[in-house]
C-alpha cells in the first residue's frame, strides 16, 4: 500500500537525517580558519565528554586545539544546528498558519522586528536588567509586534481575507520600517562596539554564539519542535482553510494567535543572538515536502528541524572557511540560496497563491 | 438528530443577509434548502460553526443550544462540507480524510479503519494514496464528504455537494445519502434533484423563509414562478416517484 511505503520511507528519511546531523557536527567543527583533522575533533570531544579530559591532561591533545574545538566552534556549530532547526520549523508553522507557501519568519517581517527589538535593548538598554534576557525579551516584543502588524495589515488590505500578495507587501513594508529603526539606532549609538554588533546582526552571523548563549534558544527550539509536531494534525487542518478547520472542530483564531506568538518566541530567542538569517524557513520546509512527498505536518515538522540544522551548520562552515580568516556573514549565504528559491516559488505558484 | 435554526439574523458589511430564518431538519431524512443566488442559503448553514457570525437567533441540536458544545464536540455530531475548500498544499487523500479524526470521540475504532470505512462508504478507496492536487473538483468533493463522515457525525450539512460532480456521481451521492439513514441538510440548485431526493424543502428568498413543506408543496407552480420567475413545479408521479417538471409540457401528472 502506498501509505505504508510512505511511512517507511519517512522513517528511513528521519533516521538518515538524524545521523547526518550528528556527522555534520563533527565535520563542520573541523572546518574553519585553522583546519583540524576530523579524527582529532572526534578524539577531543570524546575525551572531554567521556574521558574527563584524561587524554588532554596526558598531552595527547594540544590545549589550544581543545580551546578552539570545545569553547569556540562547538557552541557555534550547536547554535547553528539550533538556529537552522528553529527557523525551519517556524517557517513550516507560518506557512500553515497563513495558508501560504511563501511565508517564513524573514518574509513576514518577524525576524527584522526581532532584530529591531534586540538592537534597541543592546544600544539603549533599560538600566535595571541588562544582558541577554533583556535582549531576548525586546526581540520577542519586536517580533510579536511585527507579526501582528503584518497579519492585520494584510488581512485588512485583502478585504478580510489573507491574500498572498497583500501578505508579501505588508511583510515588505514592515521589514523596511524595522530595518530603518535598526539603522537609526545604530546611527544614534555611542560606542563603536555596539555599532559593530548591530551591523553584524543585520547581516546575520553565528559568531556571537557561546556556551552561555545556548540555553534560551535550546529551550525555545526544543519546545518548538515538540509542540509543533504534537500539533501537527491541527496545523494540517488549518492548511485546509479557516472554514474547513472550523467545521472540523478547531478553535481557529486562538490556535493561530497562540502559535504565532510561539513562533515569535522561538525566532526572538535565535535572532537576539544571530541577527537576521533569511529564507531558511522558506527553503527547508519546501525541500522536505518535496522529498517526503507530503504536506502532513506530523512528518514535515521534525524533518524540517533536522534538515534545517544540517543546512545551517554547513552554510556557516562555508561562511567561516570560504575567504580564509575573513568571515563571510552567514546571512549573505542563506540569501544567495534562498532568494532565487523564493523567486522560483513565486513564479511556479503565481505569487504563491492557492492553486485550485 | 434534529437541528433547529431559530430566528437567525446575519449582517455582513452593514447589509442584512438573513432576516430571521427558521429551519428544522428531520431525523434520518434529507432536508433541502432552495432559493435564488444570494438569498442566504450558504450563509445560513455557515452560522452553525460560526463561519458566519449570527447577530441574533439560536441553533439547537435535539433541543440543546449549540453554544453549550465546544467546536470539537459539535464537529463530532455534525459534519459540514462547504462549497470550496482550499487545496494549496500537497496532501494525500488519506491524510485529508484523517484530519476529520480530530473530532471523533469513539476511540475504539482504529483510526486507519475509520478512514478506510469512510472511503468505502463514498466509493473512493482507489483514490487513497493520490494527492489532492491531482484530483478533479468532483473527486475532491467526495474526499471532503468522506472527511466529514470520519468525524463520526451522524448529521451532514452539505453546501451544493453536486456542483462539481458528473451526473452519475450526483446520483450516486444523493442515493447514498438517502439510503444512509443520516440526517442531511443540503443546499441544492437543481430543482429536479431537490424534488426527487429531499423529504422536506425550505424555499428561501431574500434572506427570509418563503415556504416549506414536501417538495410538491414548497415547489408549487406559484412558488416557483414567484421566486425563480420560471414556470415549473414539483410533482409525485404515478409510481410514487417525485420529480420536477419544467419547459411547459409535463412529463407527469399534476
Amino acid at each position: 500500500m502506498k501509505t505504508g511505503t510512505h511511512i517507511l520511507t519517512n522513517t528511513l528519511l528521519f533516521s538518515v537525517l538524524a545521523a547526518a546531523v550528528a556527522v555534520s557536527v563533527i565535520f563542520t567543527i573541523s572546518i574553519g580558519s585553522t583546519e583540524i583533522p576530523i579524527s582529532d575533533v572526534y578524539g577531543i570531544i570524546k575525551d572531554h565528554i567521556f574521558g574527563g579530559d584524561a587524554e588532554l591532561e596526558a598531552g595527547i591533545w594540544a590545549k589550544p586545539q581543545f580551546q578552539i574545538i570545545w569553547n569556540i566552534r562547538m557552541p557555534r556549530v550547536l547554535f547553528g544546528a539550533l538556529c537552522g532547526a528553529g527557523l525551519a520549523i517556524c517557517g513550516a508553522a507560518m506557512q500553515a498558519l497563513v495558508l501560504n507557501p511563501i511565508a517564513d519568519p524573514y518574509v513576514l517581517g518577524v525576524s527584522s522586528g526581532a532584530s529591531a527589538g534586540a538592537a534597541w535593548a543592546l544600544l539603549m538598554p533599560l538600566p535595571f536588567f541588562e544582558g541577554q534576557y533583556q535582549t531576548t525579551i525586546a526581540a520577542f516584543v519586536g517580533a510579536l509586534f511585527s507579526a501582528f502588524v503584518v497579519y492585520f495589515m494584510a488581512k485588512r488590505a485583502g478585504g478580510g481575507k489573507l491574500q498572498p500578495v497583500t501578505l508579501l507587501l505588508s511583510g515588505t513594508a514592515v521589514n523596511a520600517v524595522m530595518s530603518a529603526i535598526t539603522s537609526y539606532l545604530i546611527f544614534r549609538a555611542k560606542s563603536p562596539e555596539s555599532i559593530a554588533a548591530v551591523y553584524n546582526w543585520q547581516m546575520g552571523s553565528l559568531a556571537a554564539a557561546q556556551w552561555k548563549t545556548l540555553l534560551l534558544p535550546t529551550v525555545g527550539v526544543t519546545l518548538g519542535i515538540v509542540i509543533f509536531t504534537a500539533m501537527g494534525n491541527r496545523f494540517n487542518m488549518i492548511m485546509m482553510g479557516d472554514d474547513d478547520a472550523a467545521a472540523m472542530g478547531l478553535h481557529v483564531r486562538p490556535f493561530r494567535a497562540v502559535m504565532f506568538g510561539f513562533c515569535s518566541i522561538v525566532v526572538a530567542s535565535l535572532v537576539s543572538v544571530t541577527g537576521i538569517i533569511g529564507f531558511v524557513g522558506l527553503v527547508i520546509p519546501h525541500i522536505v515536502r518535496l522529498i517526503a512527498r507530503t504536506s502532513n505536518n506530523r512528518v514535515i515538522m521534525p524533518l524540517s528541524a533536522l534538515l534545517g540544522s544540517i543546512y545551517l551548520m554547513w552554510a556557516d562552515a562555508l561562511a567561516r572557511s570560504a575567504f580564509g580568516a575573513a568571515e563571510l556573514p552567514l546571512g549573505i549565504i542563506t540569501a544567495f540560496v534562498g532568494a532565487p528559491f523564493f523567486m522560483f516559488l513565486m513564479i511556479k505558484n503565481g505569487y504563491g497563491g492557492s492553486r485550485k | 438528530m434534529t437541528i433547529t435554526f431559530e430566528n437567525i439574523h446575519v449582517r455582513l458589511g452593514g447589509k442584512e443577509i438573513l432576516k430571521g430564518v427558521n429551519l428544522s431538519t428531520i431525523n434520518g431524512k434529507i432536508t433541502g434548502i432552495i432559493g435564488p443566488n444570494g438569498c442566504g442559503k450558504s450563509t445560513l448553514i455557515k452560522t452553525i460553526f460560526g463561519i458566519c457570525k449570527r447577530t441574533q437567533g439560536e441553533i439547537y441540536t435535539d433541543g440543546t443550544n449549540i453554544r453549550e458544545y465546544s467546536p470539537r464536540q459539535l464537529a463530532s455530531m455534525i459534519g459540514y462540507v462547504g462549497q470550496d475548500s482550499a487545496a494549496t498544499f500537497d496532501f494525500s487523500v488519506e491524510d485529508i480524510i484523517a484530519m476529520g479524526l480530530y473530532a471523533r470521540h469513539d476511540r475504539k475504532v482504529s483510526q486507519k479503519e475509520a478512514v478506510q470505512a469512510a472511503m468505502r462508504e463514498l466509493d473512493i478507496t482507489e483514490l487513497a494514496g493520490r494527492s489532492i492536487l491531482s484530483l478533479s473538483g468532483g473527486e475532491r468533493k467526495m474526499v471532503y464528504i468522506a472527511r466529514a463522515v470520519v468525524q463520526g457525525a451522524e448529521t451532514l450539512i452539505l453546501d451544493e455537494p453536486t456542483n462539481h460532480l458528473d451526473i452519475k456521481h450526483q446520483l450516486f451521492l444523493l442515493d447514498h445519502l438517502k439510503n444512509s439513514g443520516r440526517t442531511v441538510l443540503i443546499v441544492l440548485h437543481d430543482l429536479r434533484l431537490a424534488s426527487h431526493y429531499c423529504d422536506h424543502i425550505y424555499l428561501m428568498n431574500n434572506g427570509e423563509n418563503h415556504a416549506d413543506g414536501e417538495p410538491s408543496e414548497a415547489l408549487s407552480e406559484e412558488n416557483v414562478r414567484n421566486i425563480f420567475g420560471i414556470s415549473g413545479y414539483a410533482f409525485t408521479g404515478a409510481n410514487g416517484s417525485r420529480d420536477f417538471s419544467m419547459f411547459g409540457d409535463s412529463m407527469g401528472q399534476n
